[in-house]
C-alpha cells in the first residue's frame, strides 16, 4: 500500500552525540497515508521499531556499510495494540541468553540503574544482561539509547516485579 | 518510549518558589497581613496569594513537570514551554500582588492592576495545562498517581476561573449579576478547590509514588487508595459545583461545605492509612531525612483534619479558619515540599551531573550530595515553630505567632542553603569526584546531557 519513501538521515544528529527521536516522531507524523520512511541511522535502531510497529509501521532493515542502517518503515495499516510496560526492542529472538543475571529490586533509587550501567562497560557488544527490578527504569532509558544498547522490558506475570534485558551495543557516537 | 530526561526549567521554579517563600515568611514576621490583619483584608490576601501561587504552586508544577513523565512513562509533550508559562505566572502573581496593594490603598492609580494579573496568571497556568494535559491524555490506563495529579489539573481551572472572577470584579471590569454574586460569595470554594483540590491532591498523588519509591515500598494500587481517589473527587464535586449551584439558587452553602467535609475526612482517614501502611511495609529500615521530614508534614495534615472536628465540633470553625488554613498551608504543604525538595534537588543533580558517566567511572552516590545532620536541626525547627504559630493563632497571640514566623523564616532560609550546596556539589570534597566528563550544574537550569 505504501507507494513512495521520505527520506531522513539522522546520521549527522547521533554523530554529534544527539537525540533524534524527536525529529523521527515529527517526521512519521507528517507522512502522508501513501507514505512510508527512509531512515539512514549508525546503528541498527532497534528500540524504533516498536515504537513504529505500535504505530502500524513495519520495518525492513539492512546494513549499508561503514556501520550504517538504512530502514524502511511502511504502513502495515493496522496498528499493533501493546502492553503499556513493553520497552522498544520488539523482539529478543535472536538474542543470546544472558551472560549476567542481576535482582536489583531490594536497592535504594539509583542504585539500580548504577549496577546495570557498570555491568554493561564490562561486557561485549551483543552479550545481554537481564535484571530484575521493581518499576519501570524511566531515567535507564535515555542512557541505555545514548550508549548505543536495546531493551525489552516488562512486567513480570506477577504484576509487581520489572523484567529488563538489555543487549550490548556500540555507543553511537563511536560507530561513525 | 525512550524514557524521560530532566525538565530543564524546574530548577528554575522551584529557585523562584523559594525567593516567594522566604517573602512570605518575612511578611508575617514584620505583622504583615492576618493576624495582625482581619482576615478578609487586602494585606491578607496579599499574604496568602504570595505562599499558595508563589510558593507552592510554583513548586508544584516544577515538580510535576519533572514527575509526571515518570508517572505516567511519556515524555513531556513540551519541552519550551515551561519557560514562557513561569514568566507569565510570575508576572501575573506581581500583577495580583499589586492589585491587592491598589485595595490596600499602599499605592493608587487611575487603573487596575486586577485585569492584568488575571490574564496573566490565566496565561501561565494555562500553558501548565495544556502541557501536563497533552501528557496524560497520551496514556491509557491512567496509573493512580496520574489520575491525583488530573483532578488536582481539573481543580486548578476551577480555582483560576473562580479567583479570575473575584480579580475582574475587584478590578471593577464586570458587571455580570451572576458573576458579582459569585465574587461576593464563593470565595470558599475557590480556597477548597486551591487548597484542597489543586495542592493537594498534587501532593497525594505525588507522595504516593515518592514515598513507595524513596523508601522501597511496595506501589499502592489496590481499592483503598482508588476509595481515596474517588472519595476525594465526590468531595470536591459536591463542594464546589454544589456550592455554586446553592449560590445561584440563592442559598447558603454550608450544605455543600459540610458534605464535602465529611466526604474529605473520609478520604484523609484512608490516605492516612495508606501512607502508615507504606511506612511500615518498606523494606528500607534506614529512613532519609525527606521521609523522616515528610512524616512531620503528614502529622500536621492529620492535626489539622483533627482541628477541623474539633473546631466544627465546639461551633468554633468559622472564628479559627485562619489557624486551620495556615496549619495545612505550612504545617502540610510547606513542610512535605521542603522535605521533598531535600531529596528532589539531590536526585536531579547527581542525575544530570553524574548520568553520562555512570558505569565508566567511579560517581559519587546520591546521598554524598547532601548533609543531612546540617539540616535535620533546621527542619526541626520550621516544624516546632509553625506548630507553634499556629497554636499562637488560636490563642491571637500576635506576638507570638510572629517571632515563631520569623523563627520559620530563619529555618527556611537555612534549609534553602542546604539546598543550593547541595545543588552546587558543595558538599563533594573529593576532587576524585569529579572526573572528566562531569561539568558543574547551573543553580537555576538544567541542562541535559551532551555526553
Amino acid at each position: 500500500m505504501t507507494q513512495s519513501y521520505v527520506d531522513l538521515d539522522v546520521r549527522p544528529i547521533l554523530r554529534d552525540g544527539g537525540e533524534p527521536f524527536g525529529k523521527i516522531m515529527e517526521a512519521v507524523a507528517a507522512l502522508g497515508q501513501d507514505q512510508g520512511l527512509r531512515l539512514y541511522a549508525t546503528f541498527k535502531p532497534v528500540p524504533l521499531f516498536g515504537v513504529l510497529e505500535a504505530k502500524g509501521f513495519t520495518h525492513e532493515a539492512k546494513e549499508i556499510g561503514g556501520g550504517d542502517w538504512e530502514v524502511l518503515f511502511r504502513r502495515s495499516g493496522t496498528p499493533v495494540k501493546r502492553e503499556a510496560e513493553t520497552a522498544p526492542a520488539t523482539s529478543t529472538a535472536g538474542w543470546p541468553d544472558p551472560v549476567q543475571q542481576m535482582d536489583n529490586r531490594d536497592l535504594e533509587p539509583p542504585e539500580p540503574m548504577v549496577r546495570i550501567l557498570s555491568a554493561l562497560e564490562t561486557m561485549e557488544a551483543g552479550e545481554v544482561l537481564s535484571a530484575l527490578l521493581r518499576r519501570e527504569p524511566m531515567f535507564l532509558f535515555p542512557q541505555l539509547a545514548k550508549r548505543g544498547h536495546t531493551w525489552r522490558g516488562g512486567l513480570e506475570p506477577d504484576g509487581i516485579n520489572y523484567k529488563i534485558l538489555i543487549r550490548v551495543g556500540r555507543p553511537p557516537d563511536t560507530a561513525a | 518510549m525512550l524514557g524521560t530526561t530532566l525538565s530543564r526549567w524546574t530548577m528554575s521554579y522551584f529557585a523562584a518558589a523559594l525567593c516567594f517563600l522566604i517573602g512570605a515568611e518575612a511578611l508575617m514576621a514584620a505583622g504583615y497581613g492576618f493576624p495582625s490583619a482581619p482576615l478578609r483584608a487586602p494585606e491578607t490576601l496579599l499574604l496568602v496569594h504570595l505562599v499558595a501561587i508563589g510558593w507552592l504552586s510554583l513548586l508544584v508544577c516544577g515538580a510535576l513537570l519533572q514527575f509526571v513523565p515518570v508517572i505516567v512513562a511519556r515524555p513531556l509533550h513540551n519541552d519550551t514551554l515551561p519557560l514562557p508559562a513561569l514568566l507569565f505566572l510570575i508576572a501575573g502573581l506581581a500583577g495580583l500582588l499589586g492589585g491587592f496593594l491598589q485595595l490596600a490603598g499602599t499605592f493608587t492609580a487611575n487603573f487596575s492592576l486586577f485585569p492584568f494579573a488575571t490574564a496573566a496568571l490565566a496565561t501561565g497556568f494555562g500553558l501548565i495545562l495544556y502541557n501536563l494535559g497533552r501528557t496524560l491524555a497520551a496514556v491509557r490506563p491512567l496509573p493512580l498517581a496520574a489520575r491525583f495529579v488530573g483532578v488536582a489539573l481539573i481543580s486548578l481551572v476551577a480555582t483560576v476561573a473562580l479567583g479570575g472572577t473575584f480579580a475582574l470584579s475587584l478590578g471593577l471590569t464586570i458587571s455580570n449579576p451572576l458573576a458579582l454574586k459569585i465574587a461576593s460569595s464563593a470565595l470558599p470554594l475557590h480556597v477548597v478547590a486551591g487548597v484542597g483540590g489543586w495542592l493537594t491532591f498534587a501532593a497525594m498523588g505525588v507522595s504516593y509514588r515518592l514515598l513507595a519509591m524513596f523508601m522501597l515500598a511496595p506501589e499502592l494500587e489496590g481499592g483503598r487508595p482508588h476509595m481515596v481517589l474517588w472519595l476525594g473527587t465526590i468531595a470536591l464535586a459536591v463542594t464546589i459545583l454544589g456550592g455554586l449551584a446553592l449560590l445561584i439558587a440563592d442559598a447558603s452553602l454550608s450544605p455543600a461545605l459540610l458534605a464535602g467535609g465529611i466526604l474529605s475526612l473520609a478520604a484523609l482517614g484512608l490516605y492516612g492509612a495508606d501512607v502508615l501502611y507504606l511506612y511500615r511495609a518498606r523494606t528500607r529500615r534506614i529512613i532519609e531525612l525527606n521521609s523522616e521530614m515528610t512524616a512531620f508534614a503528614l502529622v500536621s495534615f492529620a492535626a489539622a483534619a483533627i482541628l477541623a472536628l474539633a473546631l466544627a465540633g465546639l461551633q468554633r470553625f468559622s472564628g479559627q479558619i485562619g489557624a486551620l488554613t495556615f496549619l495545612v498551608l505550612f504545617g502540610w504543604l510547606t513542610g512535605l515540599g521542603l522535605a521533598k525538595l531535600y531529596k528532589i534537588i539531590a536526585f536531579l543533580t547527581w542525575l544530570e551531573c553524574y548520568g553520562p558517566v555512570l558505569g565508566k567511572t567511579s560517581t559519587p552516590r546520591v546521598q554524598d550530595l547532601v548533609a543531612e545532620g546540617r539540616a535535620r536541626g533546621w527542619f526541626f525547627l520550621y516544624y516546632a515553630a509553625t506548630w507553634v504559630a499556629t497554636a499562637a493563632l488560636l490563642a491571637s497571640f500576635v506576638l507570638l505567632f510572629r517571632l515563631a514566623a520569623a523563627a520559620m523564616m530563619l529555618a527556611t532560609v537555612a534549609i534553602i542553603i542546604q539546598l543550593i550546596r547541595t545543588r552546587l556539589l558543595l558538599n563533594i570534597h573529593d576532587l576524585a569526584a569529579f572526573p572528566a566528563g562531569v561539568h558543574r550544574p547551573h543553580l537555576l537550569v538544567c541542562v541535559p546531557e551532551s555526553s
